[in-house]
């Protein structure tokens, strides 16, 4: 059943066909098809250290408030969740929760927890720490957008026994029970629910997960050890015990030259993004590559509608059009990227194809900007009331081939007379750059295994990074959110993403296909639905 | 010296004094390269550093490509060559911001002396304690990221070591007897510095602008390494450096090429600076 065994991966791959889950069928597929971490047969030893290179430090251990991909790699080991998703199926499954009742309005959840399962400071998993966490999840400032965003409308947990706890909204939350098996869900001690978000940051939180928090140096590592007593894994794990590690030293690495050398060195056992120039010389000289494409919204540009230029829709469509997608992956990435069709990523539930919005036409993007009034200037810039269109494009540091993808894309806008200023921030001033709206183009993605991911990035409260005034767009958002029945949320989510692209509200780009490099003694490395990984499965030999 | 033979004798000398030195000539002409790169990059190359031919992306050095192309396909060697004007142009307004800074202090302290002097050369003192390269990084990181911020940055580090050399001439000077003569005589102390005292100190102070020169280089190169340089696409020789050195592993000469340039250009002003340094006194 594990996509990961090459002989599993046709089965899978129709299956996947099917369901139309095309970018995850890749990740299983390429990471089957270059062997290693099949490693059929092999039986999985218990013990050792896996020390794996990220790119950045967010400065944050607590999952219910991180959301850079580095930073969840860590904090996603030291909780469990109350579901766990198939990657396969997108079906919820149990994990510290055994079973679960919805009511028909998918107003009421009421989850039915696993006997036996602790915190790492003694405390039991019960319904007060559930109560204690949803009560405080949804509070915990502005990093933690994500977590609100899943608690909308959340209006209180009842404790019905020790095991039972009943989840109520004031409003239908069609997308909660997907959002329970997400590490931002995750649920941590009441001890570490009663602490302050900054201090829960800096000093990490107590989880129930396989490993616990070891040490953290700040921009340099952070260590996890096995928890010996382990034994409430997700059913979708090959053992519900403990892990096999020891020890996993999560290494902060931010060039991938020096990740790339690492890794062949032997100094690191795995590497979060391998350079897409790289990645021929570590297939061939035998290194696992894991290939990682993520459902969700995919890179591309949050538009600040909010100032000129880019407040006038023709503008943000001439933007669109002149961005050759094809030409950014086959010059800078890994030929499985794929080109974006829709602002959501195609192997999120609820993605429609709408390619034909997305093409590349520079004579249309000409043609737009000419009949918005911005002239060509004498140095090829256009000029319109005497202000040329120069656009501020704002990325983070880690963030994986930004530079050479936004170079090449300030090249493309050059053609038609947009002129890119580049600016590179640390990604942990990522929520002060958003809500200063300094840019007018943001780059960046955002994972989720739910449609409801678009909420988080157009509602217009919130971070409201495209700088949206409230308006159809947002109701449509909420509307999807509080529909239980799945045909009815489908056409909302559909609505939203034509919606999204007829007013270009963003600019969605490429699906990156991020790159995982593990030497070959490193095996089941597990990719969980949304592309997070998973180390519980993970041995050495 | 050159002014007192006669013409004749002194091209004839001053041949003599270059075919014992093929270090200095070819530093001069490397020196003499680069400023045609940096102020006429036209006559070296015709391609486009700044948009390139994606189909044709890391490319190895070809007789087409001198270089070679980088991961977007633009020729590298047109990049170092459009690079060396802002390289250069950085320099420049780095060390002319110490010499200028530096040797108005130096002079003025150096011949007015008392308790000026003493404050001025303490506080010398401490911007000679800090090291320059973490001043610099200090400076850029309060004046912002940019060309010119850079090249202040650089700059007002070295303020120290032309007011110290200039103040140690001017004190030399100071106690000559042509000076007092024309104290006695009435001049004014402004017309005393700039005819008299200024003329005679600026030859050890012109050595130190070259050695400072080459220094300026490196660091103007490693703050722009870090990324404090011009936004891209626009090339500087150490932003160049940086965005290779993710491609070492398969395409060696995006880093190595203009770091090799770099390390020349370096080199060159140093055996010149060396030379201006009474080299050409102490041959005879």
């Amino acid at each position: 059943m594990r996509p990961r065994n090459p002989s599993g991966c046709t089965t899978w791959l129709r299956r996947a066909a099917g369901a139309g889950l095309a970018g995850v069928l890749l990740t299983a597929c390429g990471s089957g098809g270059t062997g290693g971490a099949g490693a059929a047969g092999a039986v999985p030893k218990p013990g050792g250290r896996l020390t794996f290179a990220v790119t950045s430090d967010f400065g944050c251990l607590d999952p219910q408030q991180v959301s850079s991909i580095d930073s969840v790699y860590p904090a996603r080991q030291l909780v469990d969740s109350l579901t766990d998703q198939d990657p396969a199926t997108g079906k919820i499954v149990p994990w510290l929760a055994e079973r679960w009742e919805i009511s028909p309005d998918a107003t009421t959840f009421t989850f039915h927890l696993r006997p036996g399962a602790t915190f790492s400071d003694g405390s039991p998993v019960d319904a007060r720490a559930v109560k204690a966490n949803f009560d405080t999840a949804g509070k915990l400032g502005t990093i933690a957008a994500q977590a609100a965003s899943y608690l909308q409308g959340y209006r209180d947990t009842t404790i019905v026994d020790d095991l039972t706890a009943r989840v109520s909204f004031s409003r239908p939350a069609a997308q909660f029970l997907q959002a329970t098996s997400t590490h931002t869900l995750g649920l941590v001690s009441p001890a570490s629910t009663a602490k302050p978000p900054a201090e829960r940051c800096t000093s990490g939180i107590v989880g129930s997960g396989p490993f616990t928090l070891g040490s953290y140096q700040k921009n340099q590592s952070i260590t996890l050890n096995k928890r010996a007593d382990y034994r409430w894994g997700s059913t979708l794990w090959k053992q519900q015990g403990p892990a096999y590690l020891d020890q996993i030293v999560f290494q902060v690495i931010p060039e991938s030259g020096i990740r790339n050398g690492s890794l062949r060195s032997g100094a690191i056992d795995g590497d979060s993004a391998v350079a897409s120039q790289d990645e021929a010389s570590l297939r061939t000289d035998g290194f696992t590559l894991q290939y990682r494409s993520a459902p969700g919204l995919p890179y591309g540009f949050s538009v600040n509608t909010g100032r000129s230029p880019l407040d006038d829709t023709a503008v943000r469509r001439a933007v669109s059009r002149a961005i050759n997608r094809q030409e950014i992956v086959s010059t800078v990435l890994t030929p499985l990227t794929k080109p974006v069709t829709s602002p959501l990523a195609s192997s999120t539930p609820g993605y429609v194809n709408l390619a034909a919005d997305l093409v590349f036409a520079p004579d249309e993007a000409r043609k737009l900007l000419d009949d918005a009034g911005w002239r060509p200037g004498p140095d090829g810039i256009r000029v319109k009331d005497g202000n040329p269109l120069q656009l501020t494009v704002q990325y983070f540091t880690g963030q994986t081939s930004a530079k050479a993808i936004l170079e090449l894309i300030q090249q493309q806008l050059r053609a038609v007379g947009i002129a890119a200023a580049l600016h590179e921030e640390p990604v942990t001033n990522g929520g002060r750059v958003v809500q200063a709206k300094g840019y007018d183009l943001l780059w960046g993605h955002t994972k989720g295994a739910d449609p409801d991911v678009l909420r988080a990035q157009y509602s217009s409260t919130g971070l409201n990074f495209n700088n949206l005034r409230p308006g159809p767009l947002d109701d449509l958002l909420t509307r999807q959110a509080a529909t239980a029945d799945q045909n009815a949320r489908m056409a909302l989510v559909r609505q939203a993403q034509e919606l999204i692209l007829t007013n270009q509200y963003n600019v969605p780009v490429i699906e990156l296909t991020v790159i995982l490099g593990l030497s070959a003694k490193v095996h089941d490395v597990v990719l969980n639905a949304d592309a997070r990984l998973q180390f519980h499965d993970t041995w050495k030999s | 010296m050159l002014r007192c033979l006669g013409r004749r004798a002194g091209w004839r000398r001053l041949a003599r004094f270059l075919a014992h030195r093929p270090g200095l000539i070819a530093s001069i002409l490397v020196v003499a390269v680069v400023l045609v790169a940096a102020f006429a990059p036209g006559a070296l190359t015709s391609a486009n550093p700044i948009v390139g031919i994606p189909a044709d992306r890391l490319r190895p050095p070809s007789a087409q490509h001198l270089f070679g192309t980088d991961q977007l396909g633009r020729d590298l060697f047109a990049r170092v060559v459009h690079g060396a004007a802002l390289s250069l142009r950085t320099t420049m307004i780095a060390v002319a911001v110490g010499l200028v800074a530096g040797s108005a202090i130096g002079l003025v302290t150096g011949f007015a002396g008392g308790p000026a002097d003493e404050i001025i050369m303490r506080v010398v003192d401490v911007l000679l304690a800090i090291p320059s390269l973490l001043l610099s990084l200090a400076l850029v990181t309060a004046l912002g990221v940019g060309t010119v911020s850079v090249a202040v940055a650089v700059g007002v580090p070295t303020v120290a070591n032309f007011a110290r050399v200039m103040r140690a001439e001017t004190l030399r000077l100071r106690g000559a007897v042509f000076v007092e003569a024309a104290r006695c005589a009435g001049v004014r102390w402004g017309q005393v510095l700039s005819r008299h005292v200024l003329p005679h100190a600026c030859g050890p102070v012109t050595a130190l602008a070259a050695l400072e020169f080459g220094a300026a280089i490196l660091t103007v190169s490693g703050l722009s390494f870090l990324g404090y340089g011009a936004a891209p696409p626009t090339p500087e020789w150490g932003s160049l450096v940086a965005n290779g050195r993710n491609y070492l592993a398969t395409s060696w000469w995006l880093s190595t090429l203009p770091g090799l340039t770099i390390t020349l250009t370096v080199l060159a002003t140093n055996r010149i600076a060396r030379a201006l340094d009474g080299e050409w006194a102490r041959a005879w």
